[in-house]
């Protein structure tokens, strides 16, 4: 871990080099409280360290504890960063060791779900660890670990998942990304962020070749399943919609599959919105059979989503248009 | 429950704000600062109160924030420059009328210096990438009215970026597979519209596809959230809300029950609006509070700009007034 902070920097004989640099505050004199105290104090010896341009060890004992009071200090993490990396190329390399700086990331990333600032110095502490090109496969494994840690707290973090799949295409680390995602929707099959990385992961890792019939039918499986569990699941009826559209298969290869949640012809038993919505858009594009169309949207309006009125009687208005 | 809107209870929330340095808040606070002042200046712009906020002190704050040596500007005095805070500085400069008051021809340069080879633009000289960050680019260039003739910038790669961050289904994101975000679908929009170039990047059916995504985030208890399956927020109110103005399909959402939703999270008693019914106000949820209701035309609010979160006749006059096309009259 980081030295602890001193008790005060001033007495420390560590730090009694330096004349603090508090805030000009003009003139608004500050009312201080205690916690707010030890902040300005750590501030201060850093402005002082900042205005020398010193990138020692001891700057990462004072950015950690600021750090600590205050995670979201962009020009901290900015300082802390740049010193690390100066340490690097220095004689005295040992003092930045990349994985303490790891776990000093791990600790503060599950206290503080929302900050992202963590996120970003880990970037650029991974890119440095990259530089070793023999420990790139344990580290990306360790990071994967990390991350999914992350995700058994909050399954839909934007930042962690940011950093996912920057990690994974930086490193070209697709295998085992499906199973992943997998994992995740048994958890939680509404989780719209792994239905995400499903869709970045199966065509992500393609390149040129397009992705094979196989793997499209296995996709158009893993959503009926998923449907199954949750037919009211925005987020399975948008991959199967993309993923058909981006292999370039018709909407009507699932029109089976749409009527076993929405049976026009019995309205009582539509138990998904969204097969309707497909419905709408598969009978659209068949002339004969736009009156269905029309009725599938009618009974969204109406009936299965009316807070959404307005959209749907657009959608009707422009098939009834074309009619 | 209030059923109106408090605004002489907000205009005093606002004034308030910068008088708490007693709060280890405030300081904890500091690293957002300038944009905080952009939210308060705005949010009393849009209440019809411009000049509840000192305008010399607040353009002596914004000049302390600027670094002369980049032409980028921080957060607060002694915080490193960011394309969030040089954003906000101008947003804040152009609505009080104060452009002349720092050099924009380092301001333009800092921009462009962050443009990176693939089109986007990093937030800092870090490198950290975000398509919020094109907006915030092309946003500062075309308020300082530099969008044609920035040195080195590429609006075109700048919009090729932006593009290759649409989704399957019909969201932005983040970056290109980064699962679609309604703030980030406002800031891609926002650079699109900017670029002037929306109406020929996007097809009716792409339109059509991200109006159904933004308008399936309005809950039944009418508030907006900013994925599926997340919880309303007022902000993302005004990320969908706006989205969909510029897009032209605003009707598509239930416009009294989002009213209802945004009046429900204001702070009867300290005014300020926060982010769900009962939370905490702050400065942030305020101003997108008002903004959206601004949008959804409720009685007595200045008419906002659903590009630039900033009171619409400020950006006539800066922006739009000066296009060939006069883009805003399709908004």
């Amino acid at each position: 871990m980081n030295q602890p902070p001193p008790d005060s920097y001033a007495l420390d004989p560590s730090w009694t080099d330096l004349v603090p640099l508090p805030q000009d505050d003009g003139e608004h004199p500050l009312a201080q409280i205690a916690y707010t105290e030890e902040y300005s104090e750590a501030m201060s010896y850093l402005r002082a360290i900042m205005a020398k341009n010193e990138y020692t060890p001891r700057v990462l004992q004072v950015t950690a504890h600021i750090i600590e009071m205050n995670p979201a200090h962009y020009t901290v993490w900015l300082y802390r960063a740049k010193t690390l990396l100066s340490l690097l190329q220095s004689d005295d390399g040992a003092a930045a060791d990349l994985g303490r700086e790891l776990r000093f990331l791990n600790d503060l990333a599950l206290r503080h779900q929302k900050n992202y600032q963590i996120w970003n110095h880990r970037q650029t502490v991974v890119e440095a660890m990259a530089a070793a090109p023999e420990l790139v496969g344990q580290m990306v494994r360790e990071e994967k670990q990390f991350t999914n840690a992350m995700f058994r707290r909050d399954g839909k973090n934007y930042h962690v998942w940011s950093y996912r799949q920057w990690l994974v295409r930086r490193f070209a680390a697709w295998a085992g990304e499906v199973e992943f995602v997998d994992g995740l929707l048994a958890a939680d099959v509404r989780n719209n962020s792994a239905w995400n990385h499903r869709y970045f992961v199966i065509f992500g890792q393609q390149g040129e070749e397009g992705v094979g019939d196989e793997v499209v039918e296995r996709e158009v499986r893993v959503v009926e399943d998923a449907v199954f569990i949750a037919p009211q699941n925005a987020s399975a009826w948008n991959y199967l919609r993309g993923l058909l559209g981006k292999v370039g298969r018709p909407l009507s290869s699932v029109e089976g599959l749409c009527l076993t949640y929405a049976p026009l012809d019995n309205p009582d038993a539509i138990t998904s919105s969204h097969a309707l919505d497909l419905l709408a858009d598969i009978y659209a594009g068949r002339k004969e059979e736009r009156a269905k169309a029309i009725k599938a949207l009618e009974l969204l309006a109406a009936r299965y989503d009316p807070i959404r009125a307005n959209y749907w009687n657009y959608r009707a208005g422009i098939i009834k248009a074309a009619a | 429950m209030a059923s109106t809107l408090l605004t002489p209870k907000h205009v005093t929330y606002i004034q308030s704000l910068d008088t708490k340095r007693d709060r280890l808040d405030y300081h904890l606070t500091e690293h957002l600062r300038l944009s905080g002042i952009y939210w308060g200046l705005t949010s009393l712009h849009l209440l019809n109160h411009p000049t509840a906020l000192p305008r010399s002190e607040t353009i002596a704050f914004v000049k302390s924030c600027y670094h002369p040596s980049s032409g980028g500007l921080g957060a607060s005095p002694g915080h490193d420059p960011h394309l969030l805070y040089t954003l906000s500085g101008i947003q804040v400069l152009a609505t009080i009328n104060a452009l002349d008051e720092i050099d924009c021809d380092k301001v333009v340069e800092y921009v462009s210096k962050l443009q990176n080879p693939d089109g986007s633009f990093s937030g800092d000289e870090w490198g950290e990438v975000d398509s919020r960050f094109v907006y915030c680019a092309l946003n500062t260039l075309s308020l300082l009215g530099r969008l044609d003739d920035a040195p080195s910038v590429s609006v075109e790669g700048a919009v090729g970026f932006v593009l290759r961050c649409l989704n399957a289904d019909g969201g932005f994101g983040m970056a290109p597979g980064a699962e679609s975000h309604a703030g980030q679908i406002f800031t891609c929009v926002g650079a699109l519209k900017i670029a002037g170039v929306f109406e020929k990047s996007l097809s009716e059916d792409q339109v059509n596809l991200l109006g159904d995504w933004l308008c399936e985030r309005q809950l039944p208890n009418g508030g907006l959230n900013g994925r599926p399956e997340k919880l309303e927020d007022v902000c993302y109110s005004w990320w969908v809300l706006s989205s969909m103005a510029m897009i032209g399909r605003l009707h598509w959402i239930d416009r009294e029950k989002l009213v209802d939703f945004i009046l429900s999270c204001q702070d009867e008693e300290n005014g300020g609006i926060a982010d769900r019914k009962g939370n905490v106000a702050d400065v942030f949820h305020t101003v997108f509070g008002l903004a959206g209701l601004s949008l959804l035309g409720y009685e007595g609010l200045k008419e906002v700009d659903p590009v630039y979160c900033m009171p619409k006749e400020v950006t006539d006059k800066i922006v739009w007034n000066h296009r060939k096309t006069p883009t805003s009259q399709s908004l």
